[in-house]
């Protein structure tokens, strides 16, 4: 990644206040501004808009229903290829969250081509296109305007058959939570805008950002999973409350056992901690317990909005050995990082039980 | 040396990065950095702590004045007392900011019954709140509650186990010398009425079996 010719006159990222999903409108300000809007009733739709779904899906027969998601932002790194697979991984992301397979893809840039010259958005768009090929999907448009900042993702469309959909909701008293991506990109981004990660950890914040969930889906399909979401710009404590609130239970949280990426607890202790982190523990500090009894770096981290986050899956614990076992086969470092219980809707309850209960 | 530099403007990391670039040099006794976003605020806050420097914020007009200083050290002029008086300000901080559950015991049993029942009562439950998964912030003794940190009482052991999981366990101050425990308890362990009122005022949640 770091020995790719990087040419450009301006770093793609100089001027972006927010990178990535820390872009992202807050869950506070989005519920404000769909309050009141009207809601189109549809026995096809088989996704609501408030549950903060990941995609909607669209029931078209019996045994077919299509996932439509869209998702793009400002550049996260200043390299335009890598930036480009980021945000494809990222945009693809949302239909393998409802378990569906990802079919076609249309590029969404805006771009300010005053600025940068074009080759850094044909770069951009090679990236996205050769991890939309990587996912088994098609490139099959797009559409580009001028603006003043660079924009880019895409639109996705999946196929899934309607008793397949894996939704925030579904899961049931007892069930574990398997985490199959480590947290703290919001955190990397900044450190890596301020050159202050080690290369190792640079890889293995890229690495986690640019990994397709094709082949976690597929391992996790051989397991009865009762909800699925992926993790992004709410954080894990913001995707945990709608799983909570979806299957209308609470969440207990072993923040010991969550996967984090290398060097960014300390970064978060040192106060490299994003807005969209701010943001989020505004919105759901509100639905969590005893957050404050673990330390304020680790708290920001699960506040952390994502770039590109893992699966969060849902299953029986009697399953849970085996689903770790085999996505270590197929080099997905996954972890148990907590279960659902009886009690309050929604609420997410932190404990810390050490790394392996 | 004492460093002003105007942030105002420059998008995160830019403000937090160069307030530590300037606090790396360790001749910066001082930095005043003028920031525009509370987030700015909050991120100089935690660079604060983990540098364990002074921490000062003001809201100006449409922006905040914010003071980063090192401590002063005991080979200062004012010495000791105010390298104490500046511990006490830390620990305030920490409290201040971020103080979760707490759990109160001011006797050493476990309600009013037989005196033996109730103090292996107590001994459970500090047992099951190891066990819970919940790791309280804070467990302040007083009173004859001093008297589980003797090193021959069988709650010692729960205590440090509470202590290694990351709770701070503090004793009062007087009742450690009213009661003669005196040079048993770790001094680093005792604390004053001042800390225990902040910390029960601080708390999200207090617990008193």
């Amino acid at each position: 990644m770091t020995d790719r010719p990087n040419a450009i006159p301006r770093k793609l990222t100089a001027n972006v206040k927010a990178a990535g999903c820390a872009a992202k409108l807050s869950s506070a300000e989005l519920s404000q501004v769909l309050h009141g809007l009207p809601r189109h009733e549809c026995k096809e739709l088989l996704t609501s808009i408030e549950n903060f779904e990941d995609a909607a899906v669209y029931k078209l027969r019996e045994d077919l229903a299509i996932i439509q998601t869209v998702d793009f932002f400002p550049p996260v790194v200043d390299d335009p290829y890598l930036y480009g697979q980021i945000a494809a991984t990222n945009a693809l992301s949302d239909v393998y969250a409802m378990g569906g397979r990802p079919l076609l893809a249309l590029n969404i840039l805006c771009f300010p081509t005053c600025d940068y010259p074009l080759d850094v958005v044909h770069e951009i768009l090679r990236g996205g296109g050769d991890q939309v090929a990587a996912a088994g999907a098609v490139v099959a448009g797009g559409h580009s305007i001028q603006s003043s900042e660079p924009v880019y993702g895409l639109c996705v469309t999946g196929i899934i058959s309607p008793k397949e959909v894996l939704t925030n909701g579904g899961a049931r008293a007892g069930d574990r939570l398997v985490l199959c991506k480590p947290i703290g990109t919001g955190v990397g981004l900044l450190a890596i805008k301020a050159g202050l990660l080690s290369q190792a950890a640079e890889q293995a914040l890229i690495k986690g950002m640019t990994t397709l969930s094709t082949s976690t889906l597929e391992c996790a399909r051989a397991y009865n999973l009762t909800a699925a979401t992926d993790v992004t710009g709410f954080g894990l404590i913001g995707h945990l409350h709608e799983m909570a609130k979806g299957s209308q239970l609470t969440v207990r949280l072993n923040a010991d056992a969550v996967p984090l990426l290398p060097e960014m607890l300390a970064l978060a202790e040192q106060g490299f901690v994003p807005a969209g982190a701010y943001g989020n523990r505004k919105s759901f500090e509100q639905f969590t317990t005893y957050i404050n009894d673990v330390d304020l770096s680790l708290s920001d981290l699960l506040f952390d909005p994502q770039t590109s986050g893992g699966l969060l899956l849902a299953l029986d614990k009697s399953q849970v050995e085996d689903l770790l076992r085999s996505l270590k086969k197929v080099g997905i470092d996954a972890a148990c990082i907590g279960e659902f219980l009886d009690g309050k809707s929604g609420v997410v309850e932190v404990v810390s039980y050490g790394k392996n209960s | 040396m004492e460093k002003t530099v105007d942030l105002r403007g420059l998008v995160c990391p830019e403000p937090v990065l160069r307030t530590k670039k300037l606090l790396d040099d360790a001749s910066v006794a001082k930095v005043e950095a003028l920031v525009e976003t509370e987030v700015n605020v909050n991120n100089l806050q935690r660079l604060a702590n983990s540098l364990k420097l002074r921490f000062q914020s003001t809201a100006e007009n449409d922006f905040f004045r914010v003071v980063l200083e090192r401590p002063a050290t005991a080979s200062d002029t004012a010495g000791a007392a105010a390298t104490h008086e500046h511990e006490t300000a830390q620990t305030m901080q920490t409290i201040a900011s971020n103080v979760g559950t707490v759990v109160f015991l001011p006797k050493d049993k476990f309600g009013d019954g037989d005196p033996e029942f109730s103090a292996n009562l107590l001994n459970l439950f500090l047992q099951t709140l190891l066990q819970s998964g919940h790791k309280p912030r804070a467990v302040l003794l007083a009173n004859t509650g001093i008297k589980l940190l003797d090193p021959d009482a069988p709650t010692l052991k729960v205590l440090n186990d509470l202590k290694d999981a990351g709770a701070e366990v503090l004793a009062c101050g007087l009742c450690v010398e009213f009661y003669g425990l005196k040079g048993k308890i770790p001094t680093d362990q005792i604390t004053n009425m001042f800390a225990i009122c902040e910390f029960l005022m601080a708390a999200d949640k207090v617990i008193q079996p």
